[in-house]
């Protein structure tokens, strides 16, 4: 088995100060002015008209009654359903109430929905434009020769994207160009810019992609364009009708002197 | 010490506020000195969150020990900075206008100041709180109470404005309202044991002025609360303080055959049922020993004991002195 | 259902809770980056190199559950003992991976 023996390739070293080190500050410094990009490209939060804070409030505040109903007692919870169910349900809070009933504006068309859209775009403007721009200059300056070997093995089919412009057939995976280093670096810096950055950093990719996956599970999102804050409302009232209370004062007397009495 | 300035310092002794404000000169003098044209982030450390807060409170503990100058300098820092249209800076401002306002006449102008900003943009939250608590200083007590619940209409979802309510609605002694508002305080913060503590409170006043008929079941709420409060903060002085209070009063209404479940309260509500008696005796003589306890270390000045306030301490020392005597006729 | 009634009981301080876990992430990555110049060092290669990162990840876990933990990470971490282990454990693969590949090559050169 001649194929046992391991390749060994003679590199010169000045490979590693003239590629590698260079991508890895590159990527490094591309992170940094990514972070510090996106801020300057957030839009200030627009300022919402008093209906359009009271109704997102309202709403907020059913969720909150939804979620910390324990800590009232049994009649100060039922009074409060009392009140913001019917309330809900007649629209009371809506920031027009004559819209109800009405079908919600169209996402495309609504300019609350364009802005929104705006600052996806942006932000995915601030990761794809690097991005592309670090791929073809490693392509233009560092294809066509093996740079490093990776200490793991891989399979097959990365052959043909790690060792892109170099062609030999029977040379092992794990002899990649310098592309592969980008990947490394593109993965493995997420946590050097926690260090940097702080931990809510834009440079993280992984985090914006995953924000991405999931709109508006991120706070301040409530109302996503194009939904119906009547719906959203009723919904609300259903979940409260259907509560099962308990309240955290139920025993409290009991696990209080449970807790002392050991100490 | 200047990490209490990170924290706002409502509830700080006029001792620590002073001294805190006399921090201010140098301050100010440091953060005005390491001003670089352009901020560059791992070199400068001028620009944190925590220096705008160090600000703000500082100005806060300014104000109350009379230091107008300071106070000033920090009103025009943090108003170079966020510039004079931002919504907190407004309220910080017309805070230190009243706090230098000279007589009525120049309060009269600040709330008609305020009143024309509010025209403009009704949604700048300082400003609206700032006019219902010159409203409310000014003794216009109903005025204040009316734009408050304007106000939480609005944004039902502010702790603070509920408090306030609260606190309003008491000292006009309307105690359902006040048991209302804190418990929408609680309902957006569901563990702050302060206001668990404070609703005992208010419920264990409410059940001093009310007739017999519902007194006990309102001592039972109160003790609940005074519980979940001991529950969130061990060793929370107030907490002990209520409890002994409610527990004891209790305890002299209830006869010693006291049969519970049957008679205080109509189990088809489902409300819990109320403690037994033995319960009740065991949470008084529990919240005696701790109060005896809490006075004992930190008279001494015990490590980790000394967080108390001094005028809590003593009246906790003379509710135990008065159970004493009672004993001893 | 049981658990939501204890949390609410007994809660947790959402600002104490991220506070903890921002701690444990960057001992993670730090950690795995310090693993990672280890393995490129002695020279390991393949699965030895993964069995290395995963022990040391493990020796971190226990260090973090004995020491600052003090055996209680239901008081620290909200999902408590099994939180402490494997969070940010691919997270830190990756910085391993990187800085394991970065002096395997310097060392192998």
């Amino acid at each position: 088995m001649a194929q046992a023996l391991t390749q060994t390739i003679y590199r010169d070293p000045a490979l590693f100060y003239w590629i590698l080190f260079p991508i890895t500050v590159v990527m490094i410094l591309t992170g940094i002015l990514r972070h510090y990009g996106t801020v300057l490209l957030q839009a200030a939060p627009k300022k919402e008209d008093i209906k359009g804070r009271r109704e997102t409030r309202s709403l907020l505040r059913g969720i909150t009654l939804r979620n910390n109903a324990p800590v009232l007692s049994r009649s100060s919870f039922q009074a409060r359903k009392n009140y913001i169910i019917p309330a809900y349900q007649s629209g009371q809070f809506l920031k027009d109430p004559d819209a109800k009933g009405q079908p919600p504006p169209n996402p495309m068309t609504d300019p609350a929905g364009m802005e929104q859209m705006m600052g996806m775009m942006k932000g995915n403007m601030a990761t794809m434009i690097p991005q592309t721009l670090i791929m073809s200059w490693i392509n233009s300056f560092f294809s066509g020769f093996i740079i490093m070997k990776l200490p793991f093995p891989l399979t097959i089919r990365f052959k043909s994207m790690l060792q892109s412009g170099v062609a030999t057939r029977d040379l092992d995976v794990r002899w990649v160009s310098s592309l592969s280093w980008y990947f490394l670096n593109l993965f493995g810096l997420q946590s050097i810019f926690t260090f940097i950055l702080g931990n809510d950093n834009a440079a993280n990719q992984m985090a914006a992609q995953m924000a991405q996956m999931n709109p508006g599970a991120g706070a301040g999102g409530l109302f996503a364009p194009g939904q119906d804050p009547d719906k959203m409302f009723q919904n609300e009232a259903e979940n409260l009708e259907v509560l099962e209370h308990w309240t955290v004062l139920d025993g409290v007397e009991e696990r209080l002197l449970d807790d002392l009495d050991i100490v | 010490m200047t990490s209490s300035l990170l924290h706002p310092p409502a509830h700080l002794p006029p001792s620590v506020a002073l001294h805190l404000s006399q921090q201010a000169p140098l301050l100010l003098q440091n953060h005005s000195t390491s001003k670089l044209p352009i901020s560059i982030p791992f070199l400068s450390t001028s620009e944190t969150p925590e220096t705008w807060a160090i600000l703000e409170n500082l100005l806060l503990s300014c104000l109350r020990t009379g230091d107008d100058k300071s106070a000033r300098l920090c009103v025009e820092k943090l108003t170079e900075r966020f510039g004079e249209e931002n919504d907190r800076v407004m309220g910080l401002q017309g805070l230190f206008e009243e706090a230098v306002a000279e007589n009525d006449a120049d309060l009269e102008e600040l709330m008609a100041e305020y009143d024309a900003i509010l025209k403009e943009n009704p949604t700048n939250m300082p400003i609206a709180k700032r006019r219902i608590a010159l409203l409310r200083s000014t003794g216009k007590l109903e005025e204040a109470t009316v734009a408050l619940v304007a106000f939480l209409d609005s944004s039902p979802t502010d702790a603070e404005a509920w408090a306030e309510l609260a606190d309003l609605y008491l000292s006009q002694g309307l105690f359902s309202q006040t048991i209302y508002c804190l418990e929408e305080v609680l309902l957006i913060v569901p563990n702050a044991w302060n206001i668990h503590a404070r609703l005992g409170e208010v419920i264990y006043m409410s059940a001093q002025v009310s007739g017999e008929s519902g007194i006990e079941k309102l001592l039972v709420d109160s003790i609940r609360r005074f519980c979940r409060s001991i529950e969130l903060c061990d060793d929370y002085l107030r907490g002990f303080y209520g409890l002994k209070l409610t527990t004891g009063r209790l305890l002299s209404l209830l006869p010693q055959n006291f049969k519970p479940a049957s008679t205080v309260i109509n189990p088809a509500a489902g409300e819990p049922a109320p403690p037994t008696l033995a319960y009740v005796q065991r949470l008084n003589e529990i919240a005696t020993a701790k109060l005896a306890e809490i006075v004992r270390r930190s008279n001494a000045g015990e490590k980790g004991w000394d967080g108390y306030e001094q005028a809590e301490i003593i009246a906790a020392r003379a509710l135990l002195d008065k159970d004493v005597a009672k004993v001893e006729k | 259902m049981i658990d939501e009634k204890d949390l609410a009981i007994h809660p947790l301080v959402p600002e104490s809770i991220q506070h903890n876990n921002l701690t444990l992430s960057q001992l993670r990555n730090l950690s795995a980056s310090l693993f990672g110049v280890a393995a490129g060092i002695l020279g390991l290669e393949s699965y030895p190199g993964f069995i290395f990162y995963l022990v040391g990840t493990l020796l971190v876990s226990a260090l973090v559950y004995l020491f600052p933990a003090k055996r209680e990470p239901k008081r620290y971490f909200q999902g408590g003992l099994w939180e402490l282990i494997e969070k940010d454990v691919l997270n830190g693969l990756m910085s391993f991976v990187l800085t394991w590949t970065l002096f395997f090559g310097l060392v192998s050169a």
